[in-house]
Formats: C-alpha cells, structure tokens, sequence
C-alpha cells in the first residue's frame, strides 16, 4: 500500500479519526502498510556501503537549515526587541541542525550539501510580515521532516531527526504567539498552515 | 514505586500518586519499549496521552483555557494512535486513569501546575522520540511525529506560563 504521506497527516489534522481511519485503509489494513525505511537504495552516486536513501533524504532536510539560516539572518534586519532576540535565537538553532546533519551525512558515507551563494526572499517591511514569512518557512521545514523520517533507515538518525522536528515545532509555537495566534493550534503538528 | 517515576510525579510541590501509572512513565532513562512491537509501542503511547488528558483536566482550575485545549489534543491524540493501532491488527487498552493522578498540583498556582505538566510533557516527549527508533510502519511513525510537535508546542506554552525560556535548545529531546 503507497500512502501519500502528507496527505494522510493533512487529513488526521483536519478530519481527526474518521478521515485518518479512511486514509489508512480502514479497517482492510491489516498490518499491511509500509515500513518504516524500506524505500529503494538508489547506488549510482556514492560509496560502497553508503546508504544512499538516508543521504537523499538529510540532504533534503540540510538544504531547508540552510536556507532557514539564512531566512532569519535576513529577518534580523528587520525585526527588534524582543522579536529581534527569538529571530537570532532561531538562528543559531537552524546553525546547530545544518551542522549535525552536515556530520550524520558524513558518517554515513555521503557528501553533505552546502549553503547556496545566495537566497531569494521576499521584500518584507514590517515585522509581522516577517514573522508570518518565518511561520511559513517553519512549516515546510516541519512538513519535510515528517516526510522525510519514515524515510530513514537508520533507528539513530530518525529519532535525531525527531528532535531537530519538536524543536522545529517550538519554533512555531513562538512564532504563532508573537503573530497572536495560538501557540498550540492544532493536535497535530503536520506543517500544514493552521487557522488558529 | 520506582524513584525516577517518585521524580516524575511529585513535581511543583504537589503529590501525584502514580500506583499504576501507564507503562510508558514507569522508569527514567529505559522506556520499556521493545524495538518493532508496534501494537505495544501505539497501546503505550495511547495510555500515556490519556493519563495527560486526565492531568490536564485537573489542571483546568489553574491553567483555564490552556488546560482545556490540551486536555482535548491529547485526547484527539489518544483517538487517532488508536485508529492506527487497529489498523496494524492491535486492539485498543483499557485504561483506567482514575486513581493515577491525585490532586495534580492542588494549591501550586498556575506556575506549579505548569512545572507539573512540564514534567509530563517531558517524558511524553522522550518517548516519542525514543519511539522514532523503534517503530516499523511509517504510518504510525508520522503520525507520532505529528503528536511530538504538538507536545512540544505545549511545552513552549507551558514554559512560557512557568516562567522558562521557551525553546531552551536546539535539540528537543524531553530531557532539558
């Protein structure tokens, strides 16, 4: 059974059990679905014994840390006070899950990617324009990890990659109460833009 | 009663009585979760967000509308690993949560309340990361990634009411 993933989480988030219960199979499913990891190994490109799927897939993750770095780098110029500090705070954490996973790519046999020379933002002049670009970005950044994660082969690096994704959430969070919405919108976290 | 679950429940100045608290919060570092056993992974996970629910429930008289709604995502929570469970040929536990909180932070004001749940949400979110590694079908495994932003978006708010930084590190692993 192929799920289109972002869709099943898409429906949990806005239907609740009935629609996810659909999404799976209802009840047909019996122990059927996929496996977490089990996805094609596509070798042409690496080293022997590298596991070519995990790289793919952190080189997806690395390359939204790079351009998150570089979003709130853009943003600070924009934002202040108390904004301003949340903003460089960010930063730093987007700095901290390029590097680790920059190293986990590494220590499975692959080659990490780099930031790009430059981005294209938006022009955005007032703050909450800022905040809401940064919502956005948090967002696809969170819907690509839980794309990404069931993924992964290997045990370690999901449950790293599940980190890096609550504290993408918490992101969201300050985000969403400086904008004056609800920290905490929904029950489920799918980076899906959510009324509040 | 283990001393890391006496850690894990007495909390903020107030005793919660935990004699049989979901498996999930029985010990501190070791989760008790054997690798690929999905069904007992999701029935864990499952009893776990009702005693939260139950937890934030006894929250509502200081925490209000925050309680509230964390008592209901965790309830939707609850509800969905349950859909999930069924699907991969579990049948859903029969919880009793009553009797495994007793009196959550009675007395302790919004801010001991807070650090009271902060502890909950900790542990729930140790587990589901923990969980990561251990679980098989993807399905259940995006399903709890979607439930571990929500608990850690809690945590934010519930920091946030004890007075905490917010996103104290880059890594959120339960265990700050």
């Amino acid at each position: 059974m192929d799920l289109d993933r972002r869709r099943l989480l898409s429906l949990a988030a806005l239907g609740g059990t009935t629609t996810l219960l659909s999404a799976c199979g209802g009840g047909e499913n019996k122990g059927e679905g996929p496996l977490a990891g089990e996805k094609s190994q596509d070798s042409s490109a690496e080293r022997p014994g590298t596991d070519v799927n995990d790289v793919v897939a952190l080189n997806a993750a690395l390359d939204l840390e790079h351009q998150a770095v570089a979003a709130y780098t853009a943003a600070m110029k924009t934002l202040t006070g108390d904004n301003l500090l949340v903003a460089r705070q960010f930063r730093d954490h987007e700095r901290e899950h390029a590097a680790t996973l920059s190293a986990a790519i590494k220590r499975i046999g692959g080659k990490p990617n780099g930031p790009r020379g430059s981005y294209s933002f938006p022009k955005l002049n007032d703050e909450k324009a800022v905040l809401a670009f940064a919502s956005r970005l948090e967002n696809t950044t969170i819907a690509a990890y839980i794309d990404a994660i069931p993924r992964l082969n290997n045990p370690n690096v999901r449950s790293a990659a599940a980190t890096i994704l609550a504290t993408e959430a918490e992101h969201l969070a300050v985000l969403n109460s400086a904008l004056g919405r609800r920290a905490a919108p929904a029950a489920f976290v799918t980076g899906e833009e959510q009324a509040s | 009663m283990s001393h890391s679950r006496r850690d894990l429940l007495l909390t903020g100045g107030a005793l919660v009585t935990a004699t049989a608290a979901a498996p999930l919060v029985r010990s501190g570092s070791a989760l008790a979760l054997a690798p690929g056993d999905d069904t007992k992974i999701l029935s864990d996970a499952i009893a776990l967000e009702l005693l939260m629910a139950e937890a934030y429930q006894r929250a509502t008289g200081a925490l209000g509308g925050i309680a509230r709604l964390f008592r209901n995502q965790e309830h939707a929570h609850a509800d969905a690993l349950t859909v999930v469970l069924r699907t991969i040929g579990g049948s859903a536990p029969k919880v009793d949560v009553s009797g495994r909180l007793n009196a959550l932070a009675s007395g302790g004001g919004k801010r001991g309340t807070a650090e009271a749940l902060i502890k909950l949400e900790d542990r729930a979110v140790k587990t589901y990361v923990e969980a990561h590694r251990n679980l098989k079908d993807a399905r259940a495994m995006q399903l709890v990634s979607s439930i571990l932003g929500n608990q850690a978006q809690h945590l934010v708010t519930l920091r946030d009411v004890a007075g905490q930084q917010k996103v104290p590190t880059a890594f959120e692993t339960g265990r700050n």
